[in-house]
């Protein structure tokens, strides 16, 4: 059977389009490497930007506490940093941010910042990064989350960090899919079902169609032991 | 002129209640030393910015020396996850904590260094940060009439920086990703510089390689080798797992000191 962390590192690699301008941020061993595998497959001329700012670097050797750091530096042709990469997305030349949250509702709101009252809060979150900039100005947000229940696909989130012009979410069980204001399903993972996707999540399931995300490849799992031998696409679900 | 001094002296320099800017990013080149020092120095209602902190943030929070924390996101990376102490001072009302975007953490940098009181930031229009947060302000823009949200710059009054390699009168380089570190030079008061190696005053004279900080910009520079440690520093060392591990078991500041002591003296 395929592994849940496999099928959404494909699923994200798969939208991203060749020749797109792609950011992903600290904590994000899962976009990282679908950004690799996506160079890597059908999008050799997507641009990988990151926080310690090396553009498109080859074949970076991984580490496990960061996904900021000086290996994604090392082998860069040329430098652009987080700086820099905001500065772009706020001329409307990011296409794809990666992003994530603990709350989300089903109009793509999200919340990485507390829960509870923002001045005193019950959970203290740790804060959204970048998204409340990149979320609005990014031509796609895609957000992932590997957690996937009520708690976390809520009616109402606690806090707003950001809204709007979420593309895509990605989540252990599914893929939702922005539509006319409202996500919708857009596919449920070969090891998932419809009912399990419905009893853990907070708001109402609607779909056109009831389609399977597309189980990763030999090929894609072949160049993902190679991108990322240290199984750190696992790292959230260990 | 001679900048070069102990690292007490340096962070002894720093009083109680100062704005101060941290280099680095999460557990990339945190300037740990100068950190670590300020616990000792058992330093007092700082008020703290960075876009991405974690265990320099955590750890201050734990000894209490902070009262505030300007910045975007406050966690270890996926490997050590939440940064429990800066958490546990917010949700008891100890520390304070004003949350950015990271870009607005650098627009209000930016604002200082460029000496203007505020940033127009672009992407920040549906977010509730805006309404809770008195350092940003939705205007109408004056030139176009539509709605702009503005933050307040943000000028510290130190700037601590770990570099790769310094001369004695503060002219110095970082090696790798250079995060918010030239940017924070520009915008603080006072820059204080924890280097890995002090080099000779003909080395950047002779050098096709500059330095990124001008020493006019520095107030110190202490000799630090190994000054980010446990976390990682370009090109010189990677991260000390087993420290932060051992860090992490902490659960009150009654164990800072033996922590200091054992893994950094």
């Amino acid at each position: 059977m395929f592994r849940v962390c496999d099928i959404m590192v494909c699923a994200m690699a798969r939208l991203i389009k060749n020749g797109d301008t792609v950011f992903h941020g600290v904590s994000s061993h899962m976009p990282m490497i679908a950004t690799l595998l996506a160079k890597a497959t059908h999008a050799p001329d997507a641009v990988h930007l990151n926080i310690p700012g090396g553009v498109d670097p080859k074949s970076p050797k991984l580490v496990s506490f960061t996904s900021a750091g000086s290996e994604l530096f090392e082998t860069a042709p040329a430098v652009f940093p987080l700086m820099d990469v905001f500065d772009l997305s706020m001329r409307g030349g990011l296409d794809v941010a990666f992003l994530s949250g603990v709350q989300f509702d089903n109009a793509g709101t999200v919340n990485a910042s507390v829960i509870g009252d923002y001045y005193s809060p019950k959970v203290r979150l740790p804060g959204g990064a970048g998204s409340a900039v990149l979320i609005p100005t990014a031509k796609r947000a895609v957000i992932w989350r590997t957690k996937h229940d009520r708690r976390t696909f809520v009616q109402n989130v606690d806090f707003m960090t950001a809204r709007g012009n979420v593309s895509f979410v990605v989540t252990p069980l599914c893929i939702f899919a922005m539509y006319e204001g409202e996500l919708i399903l857009d596919s449920i993972h070969p090891t998932s079902t419809i009912e399990e996707v419905a009893q853990n999540t907070g708001f109402p399931i609607r779909y056109f169609e009831l389609k399977s995300t597309p189980a990763p490849t030999d090929e894609e799992l072949r160049l993902l032991q190679m991108i990322d031998p240290q199984d750190l696409r696992n790292i959230e679900f260990r | 002129m001679n900048k070069l001094v102990n690292l007490h002296e340096a962070i002894a320099t720093i009083p109680d209640g100062a704005v101060v800017g941290l280099g680095g990013n999460t557990l990339n080149r945190a300037p740990m030393a100068a950190v670590f020092e300020m616990v000792r120095q058992k330093k007092k209602s700082l008020a703290l910015v960075k876009t991405a902190g974690a265990m320099d943030i955590d750890i201050l929070c734990l000894a209490g020396c902070v009262k505030s924390v300007d910045a975007g996101f406050i966690s270890y990376e996926s490997e050590y996850s939440l940064a429990r102490h800066y958490r546990a001072s917010v949700q008891k009302g100890l520390v304070k904590a004003n949350e950015h975007a990271c870009y607005t953490v650098i627009s209000a940098l930016r604002a200082a260094s460029y000496g203007i009181p505020f940033m127009p930031v672009r992407g920040l229009v549906t977010s509730d940060l805006i309404d809770v947060n008195p350092y940003f302000k939705r205007i109408t823009d004056p030139f176009t009439g539509d709605p702009v949200t503005l933050v307040s710059a943000i000028r510290p009054d130190y700037a601590i920086l770990h570099v790769h390699k310094a001369d004695i009168q503060g002219n110095a380089l970082i090696l790798g990703p250079k995060y918010e570190d030239v940017l924070f030079s520009r915008a603080a008061k006072k820059v204080i510089l924890t280097a890995e190696e002090i080099v000779d005053e003909g080395f950047f004279r002779c050098s096709e390689t500059k330095a990124d900080i001008p020493g006019f910009l520095v107030e110190s520079v202490v000799h630090v080798p190994h000054g980010a440690a446990p976390c990682a520093c370009h090109g010189v060392y990677g991260l000390n797992h087993e420290s932060i591990r051992k860090f992490l078991t902490i659960k009150n500041d009654s164990e800072l000191p033996l922590y200091l002591e054992v893994c950094h003296v």
